[in-house]
């Protein structure tokens, strides 16, 4: 089902929203655009690369209680009211579906799930949209207006609005093209090899990155698709609540594979961040069939120490092709 | 929708000193029985279980008690870390929360028929002491079966109330880095005890828990009698965070040890870069 939205009207669709439910979208604050809880005097800003931390943070919290433990009675402290994000990208859209996968393998992340089941997602692109994308509701730009493309039950209901009506708009805006790191990520198999391939014949690449990576784990927080977990108990002073909280981890942290008693299965950097790797590119690659990234270029934007993953993968990929050819 | 990361509520019934570092923690489950699984067991030996208290934390630990019991499990704690700190420090009545049993266990139908072979050292004897009492309960359906125990001295051996009972059943060798004056076992790494082990090669298990200096140096010694590390099987220790395979704390390469372990035959994880 589709419907004609004015291009104007947008910011007024956001706001309408949120006047029932809470709504995240993309906003300018203090020269980023970034993903915030909006209200009436927001500044909508849907025409972004991406923004600094990936909405995964909505159903994925950078850090959130899981289970309160008061007088030996176990709660579990999610329980969470409809939200909706709007303005997703597609890239981000495509890593939410990704992560879905993920947290619906069994056993499910019923922590997860449950803030996936209230929330609405509002994808908005350039691109001409097909079938369902993962969204609740798509809008496609055209010429001065957007078509509003819903894919369920959710979407069905939004165009009910009186924002949208029914109509048609030419297309006459010019298609984006995928970038090369798009088109790299396009060969997931190839991927997976390479970087297996590069652990023991490329060896100079981990030595160096290793000594670069600064270890701070921001690639891992930014990304729209890493989910690395440790889960903490806090106890209030008096010791009458205890929290069981669950938090955003990093695989580049040295101690991230580090036991009780001190020995730590991944000692070195080179060793860690070849893992962050080993684990987006090939186990991921082994598990759900696709590599676990999307080029959304965050990582690389974010690094403090300037590694770039597109020209590692593209130097990865092109070591590999070529101890492959046969030489004649 | 049952919660996997919602731990069940339980109590300790039982403490013990194994050792000066180690005790042991029988828990009851305060609303019945453990499930058991298709063959009969509350857990499959080498399988594992996270044991936690509400405001320190959980931790995982392979049950060492007798599997087909169902009212309780017991677990052999070495204090080590904030967990086991707090484990420790627990008296009887006490609650403590359990989940699992996680991962697959020593492959018991593998097993049978087989002469066994079962290798540990230190705290690595729980899921061993719990694989030996699967085996006596089933004797019959076993060849010859040998246990090689090391540990640093004779008092950091554990479960030594077992050892006459266990010996009526199975072979023990038991061997120390520092003999005390009156110690009648071996002494040395459990490596160089395996001399005294007579098997048909072809047709043994070898089961194994420790770190991978002594599963390396197990391989290389069973592979000189004729043992293929395909038929030697040990369980590989990492963090644990969420036991269901997603946190990426314990993978191992490819695998997760949490999911597809802790048990792995040696041929699945010898050389595995992680």
């Amino acid at each position: 089902m589709a419907k004609i939205i004015p291009e104007k009207e947008i910011s007024s669709l956001a706001k309408s929203l949120a006047k029932t439910s809470t709504v995240y979208a993309p906003i300018s604050k203090n020269g980023e655009i970034l993903f915030d809880e909006i209200s009436d005097s927001s500044n909508l800003a849907l025409t972004y690369t991406q923004t600094p931390l990936p909405p995964k943070m909505y159903f994925l919290p950078a850090n959130e209680d899981l289970f309160k433990v008061t007088d030996d009675v176990v709660k579990e402290a999610v329980s969470p009211s409809p939200f909706v994000v709007f303005g997703l990208n597609l890239k981000d859209l495509s890593a939410i579906n990704y992560l879905d996968k993920i947290m619906k393998k069994e056993p499910e992340d019923s922590f997860y799930l449950q803030r996936r089941n209230a929330a609405t997602l509002i994808a908005i692109t350039e691109s001409t949209v097909g079938s369902h994308n993962g969204s609740d509701l798509t809008l496609e730009k055209r010429n001065g207006s957007y078509l509003a493309h819903s894919f369920t039950e959710k979407g069905n209901k939004l165009l009910e609005l009186t924002l949208f009506k029914e109509g048609f708009a030419e297309k006459k805006i010019e298609e984006p093209k995928p970038n090369h790191f798009d088109e790299l990520l396009l060969d997931s198999n190839l991927l997976a090899q390479a970087v297996e391939w590069s652990r023991e014949n490329s060896p100079g690449t981990w030595e160096a990155l290793g000594k670069i990576c600064l270890s701070c784990g921001i690639c891992t927080y930014v990304c729209p698709l890493c989910f690395c977990t440790s889960t903490e108990d806090k106890t209030s002073l008096d010791g009458s609540v205890c929290t069981r909280c669950r938090k955003w981890d990093a695989c580049t942290l040295p101690r991230f594979a580090q036991i009780a008693g001190g020995h730590n299965f991944r000692p070195t950097q080179k060793e860690r961040y070849y893992n962050w790797f080993y684990h987006k590119f090939v186990r991921g690659y082994k598990e759900f069939g696709q590599v676990q990234c999307v080029a959304c270029g965050r990582c690389q934007k974010y690094c403090p120490a300037g590694i770039d993953i597109e020209k590692i993968l593209t130097k990865l990929v092109d070591d590999y092709k070529n101890a492959h050819t046969k030489k004649p | 929708m049952e919660n996997a990361l919602l731990p069940k509520k339980a109590k300790l019934v039982k403490t013990e000193d194994l050792s000066p570092d180690v005790k042991l923690l029988r828990v009851r489950l305060e609303n019945g029985a453990f499930s058991k699984n298709d063959q009969g067991l509350a857990f499959n030996p080498g399988q594992f279980m996270l044991l936690g208290v509400w405001g320190y934390g959980e931790s995982p630990f392979g049950p060492s008690s007798y599997p087909y019991e169902a009212g309780f499990v017991d677990f052999g704690v070495r204090n080590v870390g904030v967990v086991t700190k707090h484990l420790h420090e627990l008296e009887v009545g006490d609650a403590v929360t359990l989940r699992g049993p996680f991962g697959n266990g020593y492959p018991l139908n593998l097993m049978e028929g087989k002469d066994i072979v079962m290798v540990t050292g230190g705290c690595g004897i729980p899921p061993i002491a719990s694989l030996i009492e699967y085996l006596i309960k089933n004797r019959k359906s076993f060849g010859k079966i040998y246990l090689i125990y090391g540990a640093a001295t004779p008092d950091n051996l554990l479960f030594r109330d077992s050892y006459s009972r266990w010996q009526k059943e199975i072979e023990v060798i038991l061997t120390v880095d520092k003999p005390i004056p009156g110690w009648k076992g071996c002494t040395g790494f459990v490596n160089a005890h395996l001399d005294k082990v007579k098997v048909n090669p072809s047709n043994t298990i070898v089961a194994a828990c420790g770190p991978s200096p002594m599963a390396a140096a197990l391989a290389k010694t069973l592979g000189e009698m004729g043992i293929p590390k395909r038929q030697f099987f040990v369980s590989e220790e990492r963090r644990m965070s969420c036991g269901i395979g997603r946190c990426q704390h314990c993978t191992c390469g490819d695998k997760y040890v949490c999911l597809d372990g802790p048990v792995f035959s040696y041929d699945q994880v010898e050389g595995v870069w992680d």
